[in-house]
């Protein structure tokens, strides 16, 4: 299984993989202590994605993608997640201006 | 032979006997799913306080997975049987959590087509945001062994874990 490198990849792929099939899609978080690593899995049985990091800004961007998650299936795979991600964002916003850069 | 293997706490007594009593040791190394019946469904308070706990137990070693699914709550059966009466089949979010020997459970109500239909779901709606932002709140809390960026030490991250190299964080900042 290779894994996925780029964050912003992984959420578009994942999130088309979640819609194209909600029933069998499950998305998987392993954290590991010990080693500090953190796992992010996506998977609906025949394809997998998968993104691993030991970052802990990642850990942030995580918390976001939970947030749709979430949403996606609490509130059914054609909701408009826009406003999940764009609450988030302005969550995040503080981060990204310490670090003076834009998305 | 009772304590050969760890025995979930949280099963009944009776539950306990009949298993040790009508498996072997050996028989139930064989067979992890019996373990997988196991699961417990919490109301999302006491799953949490049990996700902490997790979190806690497995510092020295191991791993915890927490995994979301869509999901009725219902049988196959009972879903084809709703589909083909018409009725509408409201999912919900599943949380399970576990740390490989034992897991726990909860469900996310449906957030919003039900809010206004009734006061109930209304709590429900906001407990399902309040359970996001506690979540969130663990999570933060325990991922404490992330390395964080050298440049800022916003986060009290760390933990004495700062063995592993900055392998991947020019990709994933590319701008866009």
């Amino acid at each position: 299984m290779v894994y996925i490198t780029s964050w912003d990849e992984f959420v578009e792929r994942s999130i088309q993989l979640f819609r194209a099939d909600p029933q069998s899609s499950r998305y998987v978080m392993k954290y590991r202590h010990c080693d500090g690593k953190l796992v992010l899995k996506v998977t609906d049985n025949r394809e997998c994605l998968k993104f691993k990091t030991d970052q802990a800004q990642d850990a942030r961007k995580m918390e976001k993608l939970n947030n749709i998650f979430f949403t996606l299936m609490t509130r059914g795979p054609d909701v408009d997640i826009s406003e999940v991600s764009g609450k988030e964002q302005s969550e995040v916003q503080p981060t990204k201006k310490g670090r003076g850069r834009k998305q | 032979m009772v304590g050969s293997l760890a025995q979930p706490t949280h099963l009944p007594p009776y539950f306990k006997l009949r298993k040790v009593s009508s498996k072997s040791a050996r028989e139930r190394e064989r067979e992890p799913s019996l373990f997988a019946f196991a699961m417990v469904l919490l109301q999302p308070d006491p799953f949490l306080n049990e996700l902490t706990s997790m979190y806690e137990r497995t510092t020295e070693r191991g791993s915890v997975w927490v995994t979301l699914k869509r999901s009725s709550m219902k049988s196959k059966a009972k879903r084809n049987k709703m589909t083909s009466a018409g009725e509408t089949i409201e999912y919900r979010c599943l949380v399970r959590a576990t740390d490989g020997k034992k897991t726990i459970s909860t469900v996310m109500e449906c957030q919003s087509k039900l809010v206004l239909l009734s006061f109930e779901y209304k709590l429900s709606a906001k407990d399902h945001l309040r359970f996001q932002a506690s979540y969130a709140t663990i999570l933060k809390a325990h991922m404490s062994a992330l390395k964080k960026r050298e440049r800022r030490d916003k986060k009290k991250a760390g933990d004495g874990q700062t063995k592993q190299e900055d392998l991947k964080k020019p990709p994933k900042k590319s701008s866009s």
